[in-house]
């Protein structure tokens, strides 16, 4: 039934906007991701009926379905398509996500500190060294340690 | 509650835990809680061992009690307390007012120990233990009655451990954390005091209960005290008063808590970041033994290292706050001065082969070469050598005068030594100020003083003691007098069992230093000073290269060199007097600090400090010991004896050592006793073996061998901690 509500959807939007911009759609969305990545393929069938709660200032988009077994009844469908990992949560949606609360993520961001918060970074590891924080005086930090734990004698200063 | 917690509850094998669960969230072991009946006797057990190595002297045998510390018997001498009693039987008991140094106080009851036949539990560290005396250290009395105190001196403590300094290194968290209960049941405010101003070096935040009482015994000086009573009660000095005391450092260690604490380390570091490294002291001749704390390259404090014979277990202010000298005013590169005066930094290369080079352009006898106050037996060694095979032999050590006498061992360092002087009744402080020079010393003397009421009386400029002193005079006619038995001293000087002369190394500056060595020696034979089970006669020496450079030998050929000196070598060397130098002379720099040397150098060589080096010392009283690295040497500085190893090789004159042990090897066949380290040598022939001196002594008044305590060397004169205490303590 529902997929027949998708074809149908599809269809309608093909006639829309043009086939072109209709290819450019699937793609954006990660349909043909789907082909290579499993876990994509079954996020987007597992979306087919359940409800859009919301979607975060990075694209996310949280999806909850109660006709489903309980305790896999919210799911996330990352915004990025070929290298998501559950590090792109921000944290007002983490507890939605995971049960902790049901207020969802937009709710929560009301109470987001102004003062001290900083804006949430998904985990680079792996990544590359370059993306991946280095101290100040790392061997890997681009910055030169331009400093030393001493006061040195300044020759100038004689007569 | 997880699987696997269910499942790791099962396998363990604890009993009451889980019952216990439910009704306490904080579960302290049930081993504590449990009231356990009193040990039972077990004469059966092997003897415990003492605590920490404690000893017992028996004065005389007859006097042997045993106590029984928990059913075992223990043999202790009359007049030992209980505590000192569990001690020795390997009981550890806990206490926070009685240091074994200073005298009993016995207000913190945190020793308190069930005495059977005693109605209440006694206090131990104030209770002689008496014959038959049966100790129980662990019954169910004592831990309450611990855990009663605690609880008391609890009460008013601010809860403000994880930013106090002495977080880490606390009795009073170690000893809450074994004796205390786990929780407090005082619900009213807390009582605060105000930080008080006690000068540059100590700085106190909190007090507790009423520990702290014994400090003042120790510093001589009665600057601290306790002011108020009951809850008002504040450890404070009197009106707001600075500690002036050159000892005062030390109350930071005694004070068992974080109610004194170091200002300079003051919320810099915490003590588990840091790295101990037990070295020895430079600033002075004492050659105090001290562990250098550090944390990656910055040395974050110094304190004291227990050495009975040297410096107990006390340091001075200098000694102990001088370290921020070593980050501040560093040679970190070779350097050259160039035709417009300016420095400029180059490579080591160039700059050993410009050395050189000049140095194989002047003849043999205008090379000179001086040893700084802080240099150490290696690189004095590797000085001498190097110059002798360039064909100069004017090498000496600053501090010594021009014309020391290094042949006979006795007339350079402390005969009696540091710890013998507690055996003296009468002192004769000769042109020195050992409160300035050698703070160490002169708290043996004032221990000594106060112990067994010694007389001390001194010939110098007046100066203030924190004992009874007599001024006989300030001048070398007061000795000669003395010397001829015309002074009213003669009889006390006679009349004394073991008299002690202590001159002072400023007088081998002076032109008639052999005159007036020879009056200390006849004043020496006069009162018979020097016997064959007591040798009386001291120098004093002011810096920690001395004793060693007059045992390599360092004396200058003729005591005129700087005048007609083409090249001089100053091996951190600060305090010559360069002004009688030619403006020609080329002036080569080796040294770890930008101080007055390097205001006349051409050439600038960085060296390590002792914080960064292996190097042997030699102290006042001809003990070696040995510096070790704490912490890596800054910019491009090497160790002394490298630097001067590698300039022979580009002289063509190579040393023919590599290694520090090759170079000791060299140091045995000059000196030898300065390879059995950690060892006092004493001197072996007396001074009579010396010519007599023709010399007259001049009228000229005894001099302050040292004008500031604070600052007295290169590191000193760099660290802001010792300006600060010279502009605070010496103005007053």
């Amino acid at each position: 039934m529902s997929i027949t509500w998708n074809l149908l959807g599809a269809w309608k939007s093909i006639r829309e906007k043009g086939f072109g911009a209709f290819l450019r759609e699937l793609k954006d969305e990660g349909y043909l991701n789907c082909l290579a990545d499993g876990n994509l393929l079954q996020t987007k069938i597992h979306n087919i009926g359940a409800k859009l709660i919301g979607v975060d200032k990075f694209g996310n988009k949280y999806y909850q379905n109660l006709e489903t077994i309980h305790g896999r009844h919210r799911w996330v469908e990352y915004a990025e398509k070929s290298r998501y990992n559950a590090s792109q949560v921000p944290p007002e949606w983490h507890g939605w996500l995971h049960f902790i609360t049901d207020h969802t993520g937009d709710e929560l961001l009301m109470l987001k500190p102004k003062r001290y918060s900083i804006e949430h970074k998904e985990n680079l590891s792996g990544e590359g060294e370059e993306f991946i924080y280095h101290s100040k005086g790392h061997s890997l930090n681009p910055g030169q340690k331009d400093w030393t734990r001493y006061q040195s004698w300044q020759p100038t200063k004689t007569k | 509650m997880g699987l696997g917690l269910l499942a790791s509850r099962l396998i363990r094998p604890q009993k009451t835990a889980a019952r216990n669960l439910l009704l306490r969230s904080i579960v302290t072991k049930p081993e504590l809680q449990s009231a356990e009946p009193a040990t039972t006797p077990q004469p059966d057990l092997p003897p415990r061992t003492p605590l920490a190595g404690a000893r017992v002297h028996f004065p005389n045998p007859d006097d042997a009690i045993e106590v029984f510390v928990d059913g075992y018997p223990v043999k202790i001498p009359k007049g030992m307390t209980v505590l000192q009693a569990c001690e020795v039987a390997g009981v550890d008991i806990p206490r926070f007012c009685y240091h074994s140094r200073l005298s009993i106080a016995g207000n913190c009851r945190m020793c308190l120990v069930e005495v059977e036949k005693s109605p209440k539990p006694v206090a131990s560290c104030a209770m002689p233990a008496l014959p038959g005396m049966k100790i129980k250290t662990d019954t169910p009395v004592a831990k309450k009655a611990r855990e009663g105190v605690m609880e008391f001196l609890l009460m008013n403590h601010p809860l403000d451990c994880p930013i106090c300094d002495q977080g880490g290194e606390c009795d009073l968290q170690d000893q809450s954390m074994a004796f205390g209960s786990d929780r407090g049941r005082f619900t009213e405010v807390k009582r605060s005091v105000v930080d008080k101003n006690l000068g540059p070096l100590c700085c106190d935040m909190i007090k507790l209960g009423r520990v702290l009482w014994g400090i003042v015994k120790l510093l001589g000086v009665q600057d601290l005290g306790m002011l108020g009573r009951g809850s008002g009660e504040e450890i404070g000095t009197y009106v707001e008063k600075l500690m002036t005391s050159e000892l005062s450092g030390n109350v930071i260690d005694i004070c068992p808590v974080g109610a004194l604490t170091s200002k300079p380390f003051a919320f810099k570091a915490r003590n588990w970041e840091l790295k101990g490294t037990e070295t020895i002291d430079v600033t002075d001749a004492v050659g105090s033994n001290i562990r250098i704390d550090s944390r990656g390259p910055e040395v974050m404090r110094i304190t004291p290292r227990l050495n009975e014979d040297i410096n107990e277990e006390w340091i001075s202010d200098k000694t102990r706050f001088c370290y921020d000298g070593l980050k501040r005013q560093r040679l970190n590169d070779p350097m050259i001065r160039g035709a417009d005066g300016r420095f400029k930094a180059v490579s080591w290369h160039d700059v050993l082969a410009v050395v050189a080079e000049i140095a194989h352009q002047v003849k043999p006898e205008e090379m000179v070469g001086i040893a700084g106050k802080l240099s150490d037996a290696e690189s004095m060694m590797a000085l001498k050598d190097f110059l002798n095979k360039m064909g100069s032999n004017n090498v000496w050590c600053e501090g010594n005068g021009p014309s020391p006498n290094a042949d006979l061992r006795s007339g350079y360092i402390m005969n009696t030594g540091i710890n013998g002087l507690e055996n003296a009744d009468v002192f004769l402080l000769v042109g020195t100020q050992p409160r300035v020079e050698a703070a160490m010393v002169n708290a043996r003397i004032r221990k000594t003083v106060r112990g067994s009421n010694a007389k001390v009386a001194y010939v110098g400029p007046p100066t203030e003691f924190n004992y009874d002193c007599e001024h006989l005079g300030t001048g070398p006619e007061t000795l000669t007098e003395i010397a001829e038995g015309r002074h009213s001293f003669c009889s006390t000087l006679s009349n004394a069992k073991n008299p002690a002369i202590i001159v002072g190394a400023g007088l081998f500056e002076r032109s008639d230093k052999d005159a007036i060595f020879s009056a200390v020696e006849a004043i020496a034979k006069n009162g018979n000073v020097v016997r064959p089970d007591w040798n009386g006669f001291n120098v004093l020496l002011l810096n920690a290269a001395q004793a060693a450079a007059l045992d390599l030998g360092l004396v200058p050929e003729s005591s005129q060199s700087i005048e007609s000196a083409k090249f001089v070598y100053l091996m951190g060397a600060d305090d010559v007097d360069l002004e009688k130098l030619p403006n020609d002379a080329f002036v080569v720099y080796q040294g770890h600090h930008g101080d007055r040397g390097v205001y006349r150098a051409n050439v600038v060589l960085p060296a390590s400090a002792f914080s960064e080096k292996e190097g042997t010392y030699e102290n006042t009283e001809g003990c070696t010991q040995q510096t070790l690295p704490a912490v890596p040497t800054v910019g491009d500085a090497r160790d002394d004896w490298k630097i001067i190893r590698a300039l022979s090789e580009v002289a063509g004159v190579k040393l023919p050592y590599d290694t520090v042990g090759a170079i000791r090897s060299r140091i045995k066949t000059v000196a030898p006793n300065l390879l059995s380290v950690e060892e006092r040598e004493p001197a072996t022939f007396w001074a009579s073996l010396k010519p007599d001196a023709t010399q007259k002594t001049s009228s000229t008044p005894f001099k302050a061998a040292i004008e500031n305590f604070y600052m007295t060397d290169s590191i000193t004169r760099a660290s802001k901690i010792m300006a600060q205490c010279s502009a605070l303590l010496l103005k007053k």
